[in-house]
């Protein structure tokens, strides 16, 4: 039991109803000094012990040690535990007496809490936004362009002593007709933050663990060095997935917690578990496919990514995921990978830079993924060209999950890699290498998409589009 | 002899000031206001030194640069990435695929015409 919670409650309810602390030790058989010891959390309370305080004190013994407290107990811990509080002095130890005596008090420290969490997701949501909206985009374009004319225009007016008159009329009327420009945009702008609304965006457990990854670029030194031991990796198929996890955790669980420690800011428990679970992934992952060994053959291969799990006998998905790990190293392309079930959603995202993927509903169909899905086993590859200018090269196939076996309902899950044009030159995908291949365009979501006229929008974009 | 500058830009107001600024340096500048008309006219008239805007109609100006490089007569040819859009990514894009210097507008016009200028004249083309 929680006793830093049990005694502040147990003191409370005796003060409430009056009686003194030798009269409750001597009804319950114990020594008003135990007692004392009891109330002031330096001793624990047996279930006994618990049963005969509660029936004396005419409460439940789950009012003295609920489950409630217990997790306020915890969120209060979790306050305390925060870098920025550490210069005040909280009194972490006295947690469980602020519970007890002061539960109203509690709570709202908790909630505070909960919601600083959230704004701050908001906050990292909105930057998101700010960072990918396309009419944000296409109005900073279209000012720094006004600028640049504006700019060039005023410096050979006051630069340039010789103009002719004609000239220096000329360059007058382009400052005053780019004046003029810069004027409606900046109106622009205005109005698209008048209208656009305040609409909370929550980030999701997923969204916090994607940005660990992305945070620290999909690579984890410290347990790609605690699993590279002595200890030779299991060839294929010797070793079931549950021996691979169950090895990886004993070899890598002090670089997994210290990672879960200094992603101090995911917003609760179930981001933390989840981290944790695509952490010990990560290892096991590291395990079938050691570092430098995978590294070597990846490349040996061209990055081709069948060849490579055909030749070290490993699934794709996990092929993919060691690929985004890779230690950045000159010559060597970086991957993104996204993961996406039958329904569209992006299950996984290892992103790169310049890559925005769909993680919110309304995802672009054209992307290569969506015709790999329909085509279980097929690698199908596309340059994609997305309305920044930005192009990747992505490789698709559909993989089969779940028990296989007649009447099991087939489930795939669709891989996707991803590469930007210029790393795409170092693999067997480089565009090119098999025939011409055409860039075709596509967006992220029709929610923020600016292409006008494709078949495939699903509403209306955003306004200020 | 008259060194040469093919510039890619679909602006107006700044294709007329730079046009203005580099004739006035000596370059005999040709204007081209997309994408494809850029790599056409720089394979057909290999010029000293292009500025090459980034978003440009039609291909992009990364487009433009790679199809340049993958061919023996354009391959060095020093390129002026211009571009509004002053992003690392973007920055990054450019060098990867060959840029020899990266200028973010608003662009100082002694800068420019500078660059244009020190490119021109290490006659890597």
């Amino acid at each position: 039991m929680a006793r830093s919670i049990i005694g502040a409650r147990i003191r409370e309810r005796r003060r409430s109803i009056g009686v003194t602390q030798s009269e409750l030790a001597h009804r319950i058989g114990i020594s008003p000094s135990y007692l004392n010891l009891i109330e002031s959390n330096k001793r624990g309370v047996g279930e006994k012990l618990v049963g005969r305080l509660a029936r004396e004190l005419g409460v439940r013994v789950e009012d003295l040690d609920g489950a409630a407290e217990r997790r306020l107990l915890d969120q209060l811990r979790d306050v305390a535990a925060d870098p920025r509080l550490s210069g005040l002095g909280v009194e972490d130890e006295q947690a469980g007496e602020v519970v007890g005596r002061f539960p109203g008090w509690a709570r709202a420290i908790a909630t505070l809490a909960r919601s600083e969490r959230e704004l701050a997701a908001m906050v990292r949501a909105m930057s998101d936004r700010l960072k990918h909206d396309p009419f944000l985009g296409e109005a900073v374009h279209r000012m720094l362009t006004h600028t640049a004319a504006l700019r060039s225009a005023s410096e050979i007016l006051t630069d340039v002593p010789d103009l002719e008159p004609a000239q220096r009329e000329r360059f007058e009327a382009i400052l005053a007709t780019e004046s003029r420009r810069l004027s409606d945009v900046g109106g622009a702008l205005a109005a698209y933050f008048d209208r656009s609304n305040t609409t909370r965006v929550a980030a999701t457990p997923a969204d916090e663990i994607d940005a660990v990854f992305e945070a620290n670029a999909n690579r984890f030194a410290a347990i790609e060095a605690a699993v590279a031991g002595d200890s030779p990796s299991p060839a294929p198929g010797a070793t079931t997935e549950d021996d691979l996890v169950t090895e990886a955790e004993a070899r890598a669980g002090g670089a997994i917690e210290a990672v879960l420690d200094a992603a101090a800011d995911l917003a609760g428990e179930p981001a933390r578990a989840r981290l944790r679970a695509r952490l010990v992934r990560y290892a096991a992952d590291a395990i079938a496919l050691p570092d430098a060994a995978f590294a070597s053959a990846a490349r040996s291969a061209g990055y081709d990514l069948d060849v490579i799990a055909a030749r070290l006998g490993q699934p794709h998905d996990r092929v993919c995921r060691r690929l985004t790990s890779l230690a950045p190293a000159p010559g060597r392309p970086r991957f993104g990978y996204l993961a996406t079930n039958a329904a569209g959603v992006v299950t996984e995202c290892f992103t790169i830079p310049g890559l925005a993927p769909p993680r919110h509903g309304e995802a672009c169909p054209l992307w290569v993924n969506c015709r790999a899905a329909v085509t279980p086993g097929r690698t199908l590859r596309q340059r994609a060209l997305f309305p920044t200018g930005l192009g990747f090269v992505f490789v698709a196939r559909a993989r089969q999950v779940g028990a296989p076996g007649f009447g099991s309902p087939t489930v795939h899950v669709t891989d996707l890699l991803a590469m930007d044009e210029h790393d795409a030159t170092l693999t067997v995908y480089a565009p090119g290498r098999h025939g011409d291949t055409p860039a075709e365009p596509v967006g992220t979501s029709c929610r923020i998409c600016p292409r006008d006229g494709c078949l495939h929008r699903v509403g209306e974009m955003r306004a200020g589009g | 002899m008259t060194r040469s500058v093919l510039l890619a830009e679909d602006e107006p107001h700044i294709v007329e000031s730079l046009e203005f600024l580099l004739g006035r340096a000596g370059f005999s500048v040709t204007v081209v206001s997309d994408g494809e008309a850029a790599v056409a006219r720089a394979m057909a008239d290999t010029p000293d030194v292009l500025v090459l805007d980034v978003m440009l109609p039609g291909i992009n100006g990364f487009e433009v640069l790679r199809r340049l490089r993958a061919e023996a007569g354009t391959a060095r040819l020093p390129v002026v990435m211009l571009t509004a859009k002053g992003q690392r990514e973007d920055r990054e894009t450019a060098r990867r695929w060959g840029a020899d210097v990266f200028i973010a507008k608003p662009f100082s016009n002694a800068e420019l015409v500078e660059t244009v200028s020190r490119l021109a004249a290490s006659g890597t083309s």
